[in-house]
């Protein structure tokens, strides 16, 4: 900075003040802000795995629609965000499983929720009973683990799967 | 928000805007928006429509029903039933299922039964999720549904 300012003072400068020119900083924070809106997500939906779970990656460029979430991970089955179910190393307890493959705690839960939406499709006719549920799995997920929560899904009428995949699009 | 400054000539047009107040503001956006925008994005899977949901109601009976099994020794075996039957068993590429082999198999049959809407999918139970969704996202090329079973 003093070598600046004894440059200043050579050239006749006397004065010490700057302008800094930040026209160009304004015209790369209007590109970096158009390029961030453009990219931001107006869907309503926001599906947020949890930290250690990775979904697989596909090609599918379906948006997510407002559905049951159901999350698959290595220690435990979410519902809507809440801990449903433990699990160890994706394997559910074997005193759980019924001779089905459904889950006894999974169907239970599954139950309580559409009996819910039942109750409210009964008062209000503007409600449909839906039948989506979206499936936030870890990648490593044993095709067994899955088979056994969408089975006690279905068993309540959870039948139209909607896989959730990073898009590789 | 913007200053004018005559200097001297008290018609001159030129002004100086005061960008600074405008920097503040890009900041404060930036920062929101590079803390809340998700960069991966998220996409769907249809895993097709099973028999109790309402859009299935209205479809009659596939006259071939084509069911493809992930074997955990990295084979496929496809179970074609209805108006006829057939087995066939693809045998493994390399250290992984054979998916071209598998996708050239189901435009064929597509071929043969254009009313061939949909296939359901499944595999032995320590298949791996990532896996099972790679052979749909290979089917979803060829056919427009691809259902899960095997439960």
């Amino acid at each position: 900075m003093s070598k600046f300012l004894k440059k200043l003072k050579k050239r006749g400068h006397n004065s010490t003040e700057m302008n800094l020119q930040i026209t160009s900083m304004a015209d790369i924070f209007t590109i970096l802000l158009v390029f961030l809106l453009k990219g931001y997500t107006t869907s309503s939906v926001t599906i947020t795995p949890s930290n250690d779970l990775f979904l697989p990656t596909a090609n599918a460029s379906d948006a997510p629609a407002d559905a049951l979430k159901v999350e698959v991970a290595a220690n435990g089955v979410q519902i809507d965000g809440g801990l449903a179910l433990p699990l160890t190393q994706y394997k559910f307890v074997q005193t759980d499983l019924t001779q089905s493959g459904t889950s006894q705690t999974l169907t239970a839960i599954f139950e309580k929720l559409r009996a819910r939406q039942l109750s409210i499709a009964k008062n209000n006719t503007d409600v449909k009973i839906d039948s989506k549920m979206i499936v936030i799995a870890d990648k490593n997920t044993p095709y067994s683990t899955l088979k056994t929560v969408l089975a006690s899904g279905a068993t309540h009428g959870y039948t139209d799967f909607k896989l959730a995949v990073v898009s590789n699009k | 928000m913007s200053s004018v400054t005559q200097s001297g000539n008290k018609n001159s047009q030129d002004f100086e805007l005061n960008l600074a107040s405008i920097i503040d503001c890009f900041t404060v956006i930036i920062a929101f928006l590079l803390a809340s925008t998700a960069f991966l994005s998220i996409g769907i899977f249809d895993a097709g429509i099973a028999a109790g949901a309402p859009q299935a109601q209205s479809l009659t009976p596939p006259s071939v029903q084509v069911a493809v099994e992930m074997k955990s020794n990295h084979r496929i075996e496809i179970k074609v039933s209805g108006k006829t039957t057939r087995n066939l068993s693809l045998d493994q590429a390399g250290e992984q299922w054979n998916r071209d082999d598998l996708v050239s198999r189901i435009s064929e049959f597509k071929k043969e039964w254009p009313e061939l809407q949909s296939v359901v999918l499944s595999a032995d139970n320590d298949v791996a999720y990532h896996e099972v969704i790679k052979t749909m996202e290979k089917m979803k090329g060829q056919i427009q549904f691809v259902m899960l079973g095997g439960f």
